[in-house]
């Protein structure tokens, strides 16, 4: 039949297009080997963390059943993961930004596949990757024979979770670009939320969250089940889910986006004066924040969800420490690596205003460690609000937890705005500050430093030494502030800042 | 030899800019006295945006001298910016702020005051005034050309500089752009333009000056660049 043969014609023009598209953002990469060197870390780790574990010479049963008992709940956060992803970027990433894009016949199937390629190249869906693989391994044992099947069992749900996930980013995209569309797409993300909660809360219902495919999974992946069958599954279903997830795409395309035209079609009452330069360079940074859809929506949601999240489930205050690193890491990634781009071209035209350079990049700071600041005190607030009563020593491990992360969030995204400056548009809620690779690396990077520190400032707070404590900070935010001074030096040479104006600007 | 403040608008004596292996500036001289506008020609490639952008004080020389009314653009690139008001030639506007942002905090890091009623008419005149407090993400490209002219205008600078500011303007644009030229020179401004519209660069100023492979190849009356000669005349300095 026509119909059939043009439709199956479009798929394969769209991964031949693919192939194109990959080829081309491969062959335009910056620094090779760099991104040679972080692939080449992805594959070890991520082969690491599928083998090492399973010879772990250490396997005590108590560790062993209480693993087995959160797969399942493992497995339904990876598909709420993906969907969240999908679904705060508006869709996921591109292959190629939309202004190059647009000249280019790449249709809404090419686009949906290049979303599912780069989907794995973020810190979320990496660590939680790692964890499924590692925890496999873990349960199964030194046992290559059943090993195998079983990581190609988690390799599947994963694969599955994230077609699930895309084709949900595009289902909300395409309510959102619809009549009534902004509102009607927060009621559906609000219903999301609250199934979430009732998850949380209502036995009945994680019963049958957990007791569906998700049961069925972590069953067979703990060997009480064939792993094989459920992995055919799996792969049927992800096959499934992909298609979807393009015929969504092709509808998603027939809409004009939403946010960005109400943002720039909007007038904005004029304000008085600013008191002073600083005031009018903060009032001009914290407007270019405010009136993206990307770093609007990334913000909120980074704000609210862990915070929300501790509202279904509350923890302890020294989960509650680790808090702020996730929370501060997430939000320096939407700007705060890349902090120039919120100028785009205009940078070059402020480059010419008679201040001396230090007060842009003081102001671009201040804006930049309000808006970390601001995320970690809600977080930190909602999740306070159901964990009971803490000593003296907790209180001062989150405060301080909440000033050094910032302080490294900032000094470290300072510093990679200047060494590795990308000329981005944050228009679209798509964009991202950075290309794929980069912002894994940033990601990883971010986690590993905020979290580990996060760690240490719980454990010292658990024996109750906030001395301590206070002493980490002190020598934490002392080293933040060596490396931003060391930011700034390098701002105020000229030939530096023309560097950056030059690639921003291009 | 003059000092700071006062002498020609624009010095440039063997102007070099060397970006990694490329030579984008390969020995320009320039002079624009106040009251007085050059027009930059030249292919693309010639180095006018980039000569524009070191009297701009972005980028820094390699070598050589460039001067904004005696001031060194290496060592008091602050003084410079105070004097100068540059139109870019790409985009050149912050994309989440409205044109009244953009004036407002460029009045404010200039000091300026009772700037409002004039950043009216400008804008006015520039047909932007509907548009003024919209975001300029949302701007057509004609439209971003002419809120960058005035935003180089509006503070009344000693030196103007406009790279490529008629690209892409509808005729009532480019009036409003040619009358602020006018009106630049008549208040004794030095008045730099590069275009690549030649009869445009012809009726802005009273000089020309081309440029090709980063060096100036001539600086003739802008008249002899006029017509059926001055095109046959700018395609020979060109080759």
């Amino acid at each position: 039949m026509p119909t059939v043969r043009s439709w199956i014609e479009d798929w394969l023009t769209a991964v031949t297009d693919l192939r194109h598209l990959l080829w081309f953002r491969v062959s335009t990469l910056q620094r090779r080997r760099p991104a040679a060197v972080a692939l080449t870390v992805l594959v070890v780790v991520s082969v690491g963390s599928a083998t090492v574990p399973a010879w772990w010479p250490e396997r005590d049963p108590t560790t062993l059943d209480r693993l087995a008992d959160v797969v399942p709940a493992y497995l339904v956060a990876l598909v709420a993961l993906t969907a969240a992803a999908a679904v705060a970027s508006g869709g996921g990433r591109e292959l190629l930004a939309r202004d190059p894009a647009a000249v280019h016949p790449i249709s809404p199937v090419t686009d949906h596949l290049g979303a599912l390629v780069l989907a794995p190249l973020s810190a979320a869906w990496l660590l939680q990757t790692w964890g499924l693989l590692g925890i496999t391994a873990f349960l199964t044992g030194p046992h290559p024979a059943q090993l195998v099947p079983r990581l190609a069992l988690a390799l599947a749900w994963i694969a599955a979770a994230t077609a699930l996930g895309q084709l949900a980013g595009w289902a909300v995209e395409w309510v959102r670009r619809g009549p009534g569309g902004v509102l009607a797409a927060r009621t559906v993300i609000g219903l999301g939320v609250a199934g979430g909660a009732l998850v949380g809360v209502l036995p009945v219902a994680r019963d049958v969250a957990l007791g569906g495919p998700a049961g069925a999974v972590a069953a067979a992946l703990v060997g009480n089940g064939r792993a094989s069958v459920a992995t055919g599954a799996l792969l049927v279903a992800t096959a499934l889910f992909v298609v979807l997830g393009g015929q969504a795409a092709v509808r998603v395309a027939r809409r004009a986006p939403r946010d960005e035209g109400r943002i720039e079609s909007r007038s904005y009452a004029a304000r008085r004066a600013p008191r002073s330069a600083f005031s009018a360079l903060v009032r001009t940074d914290r407007g270019s924040v405010w009136r993206s859809v990307p770093l609007r929506r990334g913000t909120f949601f980074l704000a609210l969800a862990p915070g929300a999240a501790t509202l279904v489930h509350p923890v302890p205050w020294a989960t509650l420490v680790v808090l702020p690193g996730l929370v501060v890491s997430g939000c320096v990634l939407l700007f705060g690596v890349n902090v120039w781009c919120l100028d785009g071209r205009g940078l070059l035209w402020r480059e010419t205003l008679p201040v001396s350079p230090g007060l842009p990049l003081a102001a671009r700071a201040w804006v930049v460690a309000e808006l970390l600041l601001g995320a970690a005190l809600v977080t930190v607030g909602l999740a306070a609000l159901g964990a009971g009563r803490p000593s003296g020593a907790e209180v001062v491990a989150v405060a301080a937890a909440i000033v050094v992360v910032t302080g490294q969030a900032l000094s470290g995204g300072l510093r990679w705005s200047l060494e590795s400056p990308y000329a981005v548009d944050l228009r679209s809620a798509r964009a991202t500050p950075a290309p794929p690779l980069a912002m894994v690396g940033y990601s990883v990077r971010l986690a590993l430093v905020t979290t580990s520190t996060t760690m240490v400032l719980a454990s010292l707070a658990e024996v109750g030494r906030a001395d301590l404590v206070l002493l980490l900070a002190t020598v934490l935010v002392g080293w933040s502030t060596v490396r931003l001074a060391g930011v700034r030096r390098r701002w105020l040479d000229p030939e530096q800042r023309a560097a950056v104006v030059a690639v921003v600007a291009a | 030899m003059t000092g700071v403040g006062e002498g020609p608008a624009i010095e440039v004596a063997g102007l070099r800019v060397q970006f990694g292996a490329v030579e984008a500036v390969a020995g320009v001289d320039l002079r624009v006295a106040p009251g007085h506008a050059l027009a930059l020609l030249g292919r693309n490639g010639a180095g006018k945006s980039t000569t524009m952008r070191v009297l701009a004080g972005v980028v820094p020389p390699t070598a050589g001298v460039a001067r904004v009314r005696g001031y060194d653009v290496r060592t008091d690139p602050l003084s410079v910016k105070r004097l100068v008001g540059y139109c870019p030639d790409v985009g050149g506007l912050v994309p989440r702020a409205t044109p009244w942002e953009h004036l407002q905090l460029s009045a404010r890091l200039r000091r300026l005051t009772d700037w409002e009623r004039g950043a009216r008419d400008l804008l006015e005149r520039f047909e932007l005034g509907d548009a003024a407090h919209r975001v300029t993400a949302g701007f057509s490209h004609g439209m971003s050309r002419r809120l960058s002219v005035v935003l180089a205008v509006h503070h009344e600078p000693a030196v103007l500089l406009l790279d490529e500011p008629f690209d892409g303007v509808d005729p009532i644009g480019v009036e409003a752009t040619l009358t602020a030229i006018d009106d630049a020179r008549a208040r004794g401004a030095g008045v730099l333009v590069s275009t690549h519209l030649r009869d445009l660069a012809v009726r802005a100023c009273g000089d020309v000056t081309v440029l090709r492979g980063g060096a100036r190849v001539a600086t003739v009356p802008a008249a002899a660049m006029a017509g059926e000669e001055g095109a046959r005349a700018y395609r020979a300095l060109l080759d």
